[in-house]
């Protein structure tokens, strides 16, 4: 049974369903380290599968739909942007008020503009990027079902995903903009001093979580499920945040941690399959990646350190 | 021509006149001293210069040029840099990262580290700055880090230097080094501002000093033409008396037995190494010693916040080696912290509240666990005035209060209550003449009512001008013991420093501290 269980398709699955996890949780952790908590990551996810699932709905054009769900994203960034950062606003606050409004929101439009609640039709789904050839039988041929199957059976946002998680980090230790950022979250006002626009750099990074966990949402409706359901996000948004923490705030470690989450997510998914042949109650599988979330967060990490100045809105003078 | 010029400056605060039409000005190559009271409005001045606030009134001038500064960047662009009294470091970051920040050095937005790394050599090098430029801030002592922020200043092309209050955190080791830092940089060209409350630091450096008072520059003299007493009557505006007058101590009881006690430090290292002293009532007993060595888990190991690994603490005979700070609290025990931020205050808490911490639980201030706002109030009411802590009402937050009117929360709180032992851990840190003044009255008042007091200091200054008897502590242990007057400072010192005890071996300590107990 082991054999049915570990199969290409189950790191396939979890390399997918680390992809919006990672998303948001690079996103969250370029957010934190400007000194902005997103607890909104959720909403704003959810905003962005919304747009992504209309938009495409309305243009029959996917590509367009994952350009409205990054925009969406970054709108209601904004939002919360210009409460915790120009109206020095309490950002946990913040976040929890966007989440409820991308809840609201989003059911109050489908009922709007479909006439239904719950689910959209289906839309038209970007396609995986490569289409492979059947491998041969044999050895070798079991080693092509491997590789092609964890790691070329991949849609667009899936290796996008990747490229981000590796340029983040890139940039964020070799380049400008990230010393600036780290400064910008441990000490806004040393960045300040010596003339580093501290609302400018949190506005940025801000904004530019709100693109990624909006190409998040666009990559769960249209690259995974096919249609926008009401509160589809189911969590994601907070399992990205803990990723964010047992990444350590870098990108990094954001998309191993999400990797983790994600493979107990398929591990979960995978296990419901074989309910008849382990007597254990389905509910228990599905608790997995949040047991998991909790387990990590409450110590198998150790210590983990945020950035000094994080949550703290900063007032010049 | 001087390199920087103020004219006019003012600055107003809702309520307060900060800078009141002030005028300076600065030389090429100059040390210029400011020196005045906490809230004289020094750094309100420097950081209208430094662009972090904007003037309501008058002009800045570089080079005999109008300068306008409405930020950071424009005065550094006009070579005006500034190190202030909280240092302006990211601490998870490099010194290397730190010195560049907002000015990296590279390509695309890409920084070129190699490069960076040599301009940071270069510059060490070229002002005898010397520090590793790829240590983390945080691994760094402070006389290091504030070397990194001068030389983040000289990065950033500074002719002109402005050092807010920079030995407030130093050694006294340090602060010698830093002087000559400062002598050698006027030597490569630079003018220095330096901003301080400590007389005979002005009195060292400076080359002219300019004293403000309540906002205005109310004189300005030369470090020949003066002493530390003129000074003091023109920062504070009336006679200050430098060491208060005490009389002979009458000794009475013992009040605090300290047994072979042993306490750990925070990383688990004993920090106190069987350390064994009485304190009498009506004396003033210091621990005079280098910061580190064992004074703050000595401090809290007595007033129950840190459990002794070993030995016995005694208050009038009542054994309170455990007790926790509520029970050392029951002992009439009082304890004036070394950090009022962090320990002596509840920032957010109004004056009254802060004053009744401790006590809150107990009549007349709470009945049947609910608390009684208008005796508090009485009471707050009553110790701001006998303290003479500067307040419009008791129900202003203690964070809106000067360090000094801070300080005299935390005394009026810990005296008021009536101990018959009073620990006090740097009482006077970073406290002008005048405050340092009151603490110390409050203080000897407590000695000449019989009270036992237990004084941490690492200024000697304040160990000889209160202390009885003074006890040196070096790494954890009581190496000297000292009548007062018996020992100078340059004595003091020598054993502070591990002099007389840096090789003594735990019987030559015990022997050495047996000779310490009466």
């Amino acid at each position: 049974m082991l054999g049915d269980i570990i199969t290409p398709d189950l790191f396939a699955s979890a390399l997918r369903m680390a992809t919006p996890l990672a998303l948001a949780a690079i996103g969250g952790t370029i957010c934190e380290r400007s000194g902005v908590v997103n607890i909104a990551l959720e909403g704003i996810m959810l905003t962005g599968a919304f747009a992504g699932a209309a938009i495409t709905l309305a243009t029959g054009n996917p590509w367009v739909g994952v350009l409205a769900a990054v925009l969406a994203g970054v709108a209601i960034a904004a939002i919360h942007a210009f409460a915790s950062i120009n109206l020095r606003a309490d950002q946990v606050v913040s976040g929890t008020g966007l989440n409820i409004l991308a809840l609201g929101l989003t059911g109050f439009l489908m009922e709007r503009l479909y006439g239904h609640p719950g689910t959209t039709d289906p839309v038209k789904m970007i396609r995986p990027l490569f289409s492979l050839p059947k491998p041969p039988e044999g050895f070798v041929g079991e080693v092509l079902r491997w590789v092609e199957g964890v790691f070329l059976s991949h849609t667009p946002i899936v290796y996008a995903a990747i490229v981000i998680a590796v340029v983040a980090q890139w940039a964020m230790y070799k380049t400008r903009w990230g010393l600036r950022l780290r400064a910008l979250g441990e000490h806004p006002k040393a960045a300040d001093t010596v003339g580093i626009s501290v609302y400018r750099g949190r506005w940025a990074a801000v904004l530019m979580s709100g693109a990624l966990a909006g190409l998040a949402g666009a990559n769960l409706v249209i690259e995974q499920v096919g249609s926008f359901t009401e509160n589809m996000t189911n969590g994601r948004g907070f399992i990205a945040l803990a990723a964010n923490i047992f990444g350590r705030w870098t990108p990094a470690g954001s998309y191993l941690a999400s990797l983790l989450f994600g493979f107990a997510d398929a591990l979960q998914i995978k296990l419901q399959m074989f309910r008849g042949q382990i007597d254990i109650p389905p509910q228990f599988f599905l608790m997995l990646p949040y047991v998991l979330t909790v387990i990590v967060l409450a110590g198998v990490i150790g210590r983990a350190v945020g950035p000094a100045a994080v949550g703290q809105p900063y007032e010049k003078g | 021509m001087p390199v920087l010029e103020l004219r006019g400056i003012t600055k107003i605060f809702p309520g307060v006149v900060a800078n009141d039409d002030v005028s300076l000005t600065l030389d090429s190559g100059e040390i210029v001293a400011l020196l005045g009271e906490n809230g004289a409005g020094k750094t309100t001045l420097m950081n209208v210069v430094y662009g972090l606030l904007s003037a309501d009134g008058g002009e800045v001038l570089v080079d005999g040029k109008p300068a306008r500064i409405k930020s950071p960047r424009d005065a550094i662009d006009h070579g005006i840099g500034m190190v202030h009294q909280h240092f302006m470091l990211v601490e998870p970051l490099t010194v290397t990262e730190n010195i560049v920040l907002g000015r990296e050095p590279g390509r695309w937005g890409v920084i070129d580290f190699a490069a960076a790394r040599e301009r940071v050599r270069a510059l060490s090098e070229q002002y005898g700055l010397k520090v590793d430029p790829d240590a983390k801030i945080q691994d760094l002592s402070v006389g290091m880090q504030q070397r990194v922020e001068i030389l983040k200043a000289l990065y950033q092309g500074a002719r002109v230097l402005i050092l807010d209050e920079p030995t407030a955190v130093l050694t006294p080791q340090e602060v010698h080094e830093l002087f000559s830092v400062v002598r050698s940089l006027v030597e490569e060209g630079l003018s220095v501002v330096f901003i301080t409350h400590k007389l005979e630091e002005v009195i060292a450096v400076a080359d002219r000093i300019v004293v403000m008072r309540d906002g205005r520059v109310v004189g300005e003299t030369k470090p020949a033409e003066t002493d530390m007493v003129g000074l003091a009557r023109m920062m504070v505006g009336r006679d200050v008396v430098l060491r208060i007058e005490k009389g002979a101590s009458v000794c009475g009881e013992p009040v605090l037995e300290v047994e072979d006690l042993h306490v750990l430090d925070d990383r688990r290292l004993e920090a106190v190494r069987g350390v064994t002293f009485t304190v009498c009532g009506g004396e003033v007993v210091a621990i005079a010693g280098v910061d580190g060595n064992g004074q703050r888990e000595l401090v809290e190991a007595i007033v129950g916040l840190r459990r002794p690994q070993g030995g016995a603490i005694r208050t009038k005979g009542r054994d309170v080696t455990h007790a926790t700070a509520r029970e050392a609290i029951e002992a009439k025990i009082s304890h004036i912290p070394e950090d009022r931020h962090r320990r002596g205050l509840v920032l957010d808490f109004t004056i009254a509240e802060n004053l009744v911490l401790g006590d809150h639980r107990e009549e007349p201030y709470a009945k049947r666990g609910v608390m009684r706002p208008s005796v508090i109030a009485e009471m707050a009411r009553e110790r701001i005035s006998a303290y003479d802590v500067r307040t419009p009402s008791e129900r202003v937050l203690a964070s809106a209060l000067s360090g000094g009117n801070q300080q005299k929360v935390v005394v009026a709180r810990e005296i008021g209550r009536g101990p018959e032992l009073l620990v006090a851990a740097q009482p006077t840190r970073g406290l002008d003449v005048g405050a340092i003044e009151f603490v110390h009255r409050q203080i000897i008042a407590q000695r000449d009512a019989g009270k036992a007091v237990l004084l941490v200091s690492f200024e000697l200054e304040e160990v000889m001008a209160l202390a009885d008897r003074i006890l040196v502590i070096y790494e954890g242990r009581i190496v000297r013991e000292f009548a007062a007057g018996e020992a100078d400072d340059q004595t003091l010192g020598y054993y502070m420093t591990g002099g007389g005890g840096s090789k003594l071996e735990p019987a030559a300590a015990a022997a050495a501290e047996t000779g310490g107990e009466r």
